[in-house]
């Protein structure tokens, strides 16, 4: 028999509760349950890797007989893979302020219809609003006694507002997940913001593209900092040569005074109490006053390239564990808004976003802001529509000429190798200078 | 627990409670073989059964899944207690047997879901890499098998089995990034050696690259650029649902002259492909459809639920993704239009692929996205690779104004389509 160096197991059992409302008729509004477990083992080379519906991972029978299949599986492979060790523990999740599960199903889709219905001001043509909902029960042991149970929760919904005006539709969209409770009261401000930005919309001009003094919003430099920075850090890329970033360790790739964290112990959407190889969660700073210092690791990832934090192991239920992000963000700087705003003096506000994508081997990234303004002396004038953002990971953080003092967090989903986890950004507002703008007004 | 039978049992008893009951079952076995490092670094098996139940009681539609077949009970009390609060709607019934079905080419009975098979096949795509000086940086090989079952409380009790075979590279030469993928329901499709070899080529060509100045340009996007661009705004805005809530631009459009003279989009169900199927979703039995022909708009794509209420047909255009409430799809969608042979005549700017094409405006079709591998063409040669630009544009006015359509039909997904040239373009440089 082929030996197994090192074996773990992962399963999730779950509830996904699904509302989906569409101007005013209640689509869908269901449970739906699942049960899924990956087991990983490493042979002499590499990983063999089983997935599988309800196993039993306290019968010891089973188990020996999923990683035994799971080592034969390993044989073909050939890539040498070692496993740095890192420190266990498990974080307390955070307290829930309301259950979700103690609400029932007809609240929770009176409450969403609330913030849909008041998004149908005049001019908007149609209403879409979909709460989701996750209750997660993960339990992970592995060859070296580890084990760790605890249960997420995660409650949240998006709204959409489209207006229509003689053939031109334009769309307003808000979001709101958490991790912390049930995520559906007090929130109609959002619906009625989806609808105003919406008709907003139909008067904004399209953007020009081209060169240009960019101020970009909480929101948006949020994203920014995911695709331009998050992504390229990741170790896994940096082991296969996929990141403009490996080999770059402690030289200065931003403006000084630039710190740039990924932090999975935040209570925020992309909050785990402990990574999914059971490795302790920390605080990782990537950048620290413009110079990298860190890279985002898994085990495996840790003890091929080092210069880095374990800990940042994900894995969407029924896949199995790579190098993610979590809570993502550029700290404060000292700068407000209002002084933001007037060194930028003639340039593009950039406002939300509709999300983005980054090319982390050829240095490239794209992400495409909600709306934006004009800035014109230091004001913002004419709305803007379907503007986005492009530049290089290698000289964009050379670029931001001021950090505001004003950092919010917003959640999203992110997509990496066909899985999707739960993630936040966050920074303050941002001055770019030169940032390359798309947009297709003349 | 024994999953013979247990679909009759969920009939059974889901007939006791509602008007009509359906249940879905996929069950799938898949391997992939991944690459690190350049060489074989991991080998995954999967196994998966899922089940999905919709009733349906006084127009009322519930649903809900399970991965557990022990659990079949707390689901089926699940999909009624969801039915119980969606909206009434006018319901004419779940679909009946069929007996003139056509069949589908959606599976190869030669094709083994083996680990070892995708190691092999791992081995030509490196091989094929290898042609060129590059780096590999990603990729693999997946071959799955699935069956699955629809069956309903009329008497529908339709089966298939789907295959897949699937392999993707990518390299990189110093900043310069090159991938590349095939996928099919049929092994014999897929080279490799060849995906290999034109990824890396891909990487290799790119390297260096002139600045391209702001401007005008004409533009050929390779199927893989143009399927990302239409398969995020074209495909929704023929969606019934879509049309009839208000989220589309082609809403009232029908019968016009909405795009190029020659283009036709049709779905063909009945071909081979990834998206192959005899019945729909709902159990609906999937017919040839044209979306658009000669540019005219001839008609747009609905599932059961969306036809009974605003009173259309059911186009057989309801799709499933995994254990997911079905929804309105296209099946195996393909773009046709005037081919011409000198595609690359003058000059112009090729586009590989884009970035960022999900964060398009569906609703509008205006986007500005980053290209990947562009090259500038010369009387139908590929020159000198560009550096990073953006193209931005509006997806429903790029297909009014086609140049030509090339003569490289490919598969991606569950489109079909060929480069398409378009003239005048707007690109912004850096």
């Amino acid at each position: 028999m082929t030996e197994t160096r090192y074996y773990d197991i992962r399963c999730v059992q779950g509830e996904a509760t699904l509302i989906d409302i569409d101007n005013g008729v209640i689509e869908s509004a269901g449970t739906s349950y699942f049960d899924r477990t990956v087991v990983r083992a490493l042979g002499p080379k590499g990983w063999g890797i089983l997935t599988r519906d309800h196993v039993d991972i306290d019968s010891r029978r089973e188990v020996d007989a999923l990683v035994e299949a799971a080592t034969r599986l390993a044989v073909v492979t050939h890539d040498q893979i070692d496993l740095a060790d890192a420190p266990r523990a498990l974080l307390p999740v955070p307290p829930l302020a309301e259950d979700p599960r103690e609400i029932d199903l007809e609240e929770k889709t009176r409450l969403l219809a609330g913030i849909e219905s008041v998004a149908r001001i005049p001019e908007v043509a149609n209403t879409r609003a979909r709460y989701t909902e996750g209750i997660d029960s993960v339990r992970f042991l592995d060859s070296g006694g580890n084990e760790f149970s605890y249960e997420a929760v995660r409650s949240g919904f998006s709204v959409l507002a489209i207006a229509s005006r003689n053939g031109v539709m334009q769309m307003g969209s808000e979001r709101d997940h958490i991790t912390t409770g049930f995520n559906l009261r007090g929130k109609q401000d959002l619906g009625q913001k989806a609808g105003e930005v919406a008709v907003s919309l139909l008067d904004a001009k399209l953007a020009k593209g081209g060169a240009m003094r960019a101020v970009l919003d909480p929101e948006l430099a949020g994203v920014f900092t995911h695709e331009a920075v998050g992504h390229a850090s990741e170790g896994d890329l940096v082991r296969e040569g996929a990141s403009v970033l490996a080999g770059k360790i402690g030289e200065q790739i931003g403006r000084s005074g630039l710190v740039i964290v990924d932090d999975p112990s935040l209570h925020e959407f992309g909050f785990i109490p402990v990574d999914a190889e059971g490795v302790a969660v920390r605080r990782t700073e990537i950048i620290r006053d413009g110079i990298l210092t860190s890279f985002l690791h898994n085990r495996e990832t840790l003890a091929a390239v080092g210069d880095g934090v374990p800990g940042h192991a994900r894995a969407e239920h029924g896949a199995p564990p790579i190098v993610r992000m979590s809570n993502t963000f550029i700290e404060n700087g000292d700068a407000t808004y209002d002084e933001i705003m007037a060194e930028c003096r003639d340039g593009i506000l950039l406002i939300g976003s509709r999300g983005g994508q980054v090319d982390p081997g050829r240095g490239v990234f794209q992400f495409n802001a909600e709306y934006g303004y004009l800035i014109e002396g230091g004001e913002a004038t004419g709305m803007v529509r379907d503007v986005s953002l492009s530049g290089e990971i290698l000289s964009t953080l050379h670029d931001i000429t001021l950090i505001g003092d004003d950092r919010r967090m917003s959640p999203g989903y992110c997509g990496k190798g066909g899985q999707t986890v739960p993630v936040s950004d966050g920074a303050p507002h941002l001055l770019l200078d030169g940032a390359m703008i798309g947009g297709r007004g003349e | 627990m024994n999953r013979e039978g247990l679909i009759e049992k969920v009939l059974q008893e889901g007939e006791r409670r509602a008007d009509e009951v359906e249940a879905f079952c996929i069950r799938g076995r898949s391997v992939s073989a991944g690459i690190k490092k350049g060489i074989l670094g991991t080998a995954e098996e999967s196994e998966s059964w899922s089940m999905t139940i919709r009733t349906i009681k006084d127009g009322r539609i519930g649903f809900s899944s399970t991965g557990d077949p022990d659990r079949w009970m707390e689901c089926l009390d699940a999909a009624l207690a969801s039915g119980r609060i969606a909206t009434a709607q006018e319901w004419g019934g779940l679909p009946v047997p069929d007996t003139a079905m056509f069949s589908a080419p959606s599976a190869d009975l030669d094709l083994a879901v083996d680990i070892g098979n995708a190691a092999g096949m791992v081995e030509d795509l490196l091989a094929g890499a290898a042609e060129h000086p590059v780096d590999i940086i990603g990729g693999g090989v997946d071959l799955g098998r699935s069956h699955r079952e629809l069956a309903n409380t009329n008497g529908v009790a339709y089966s298939m089995e789907r295959t897949i075979a699937a392999a993707s590279l990518e390299a990189i030469r110093e900043q310069s990034t090159g991938y590349e993928f095939d996928a099919s329901p049929f092994l014999a499709d897929i080279d490799p050696r060849a995906v290999g070899e034109a990824a890396a080529s891909l990487a290799y060509r790119s390297l260096g690259g002139d600045r391209v100045d702001t401007g005008r340009y004409d533009v050929i996007l390779s199927p893989i650029a143009a399927a990302s661009l239409i398969g995020n705004i074209l495909i929704p805005a023929l969606s019934g649902r879509n049309v009839k809530a208000g989220r589309s631009f082609l809403a009232d459009k029908l019968g016009d002259q909405v795009f190029d003279e020659t283009l036709r989009v049709y779905d063909d169900p009945h071909s081979p492909g990834r998206g192959s199927t005899a019945w729909d979703g709902d159990g609906v039995p999937t017919e040839n459809l044209v979306f658009v022909d000669q540019g005219v708009l001839e008609r747009f794509a609905y599932d059961l639920r969306t036809g009974y209420r605003y009173g259309e047909e059911s186009t057989g255009s309801a799709v499933r993704e995994g254990a997911g409430e079905p929804g309105i799809g296209v099946h195996n969608l393909v773009i046709d239009g005037l081919r011409r042979s000198d595609m690359g005549y003058g000059r112009a700017i090729s586009v590989h692929s884009v970035v960022g094409a999900h964060t398009a405006n569906p609703f509008s079709g205006d986007f500005s996205v980053e290209i990947s591998n562009p090259f500038w063409i010369e009387d139908g040669e590929a020159t000198r690779p560009l550096r990073t630009a953006m193209l931005a544009g509006n997806v429903f006015e790029m297909l009014r104004e086609i140049e030509g359509f090339g003569m490289d039909d490919r598969r991606i997904g569950r489109l079909t389509l060929p480069s398409i040239r378009l003239n005048n373009q707007q690109i912004i440089g850096k």
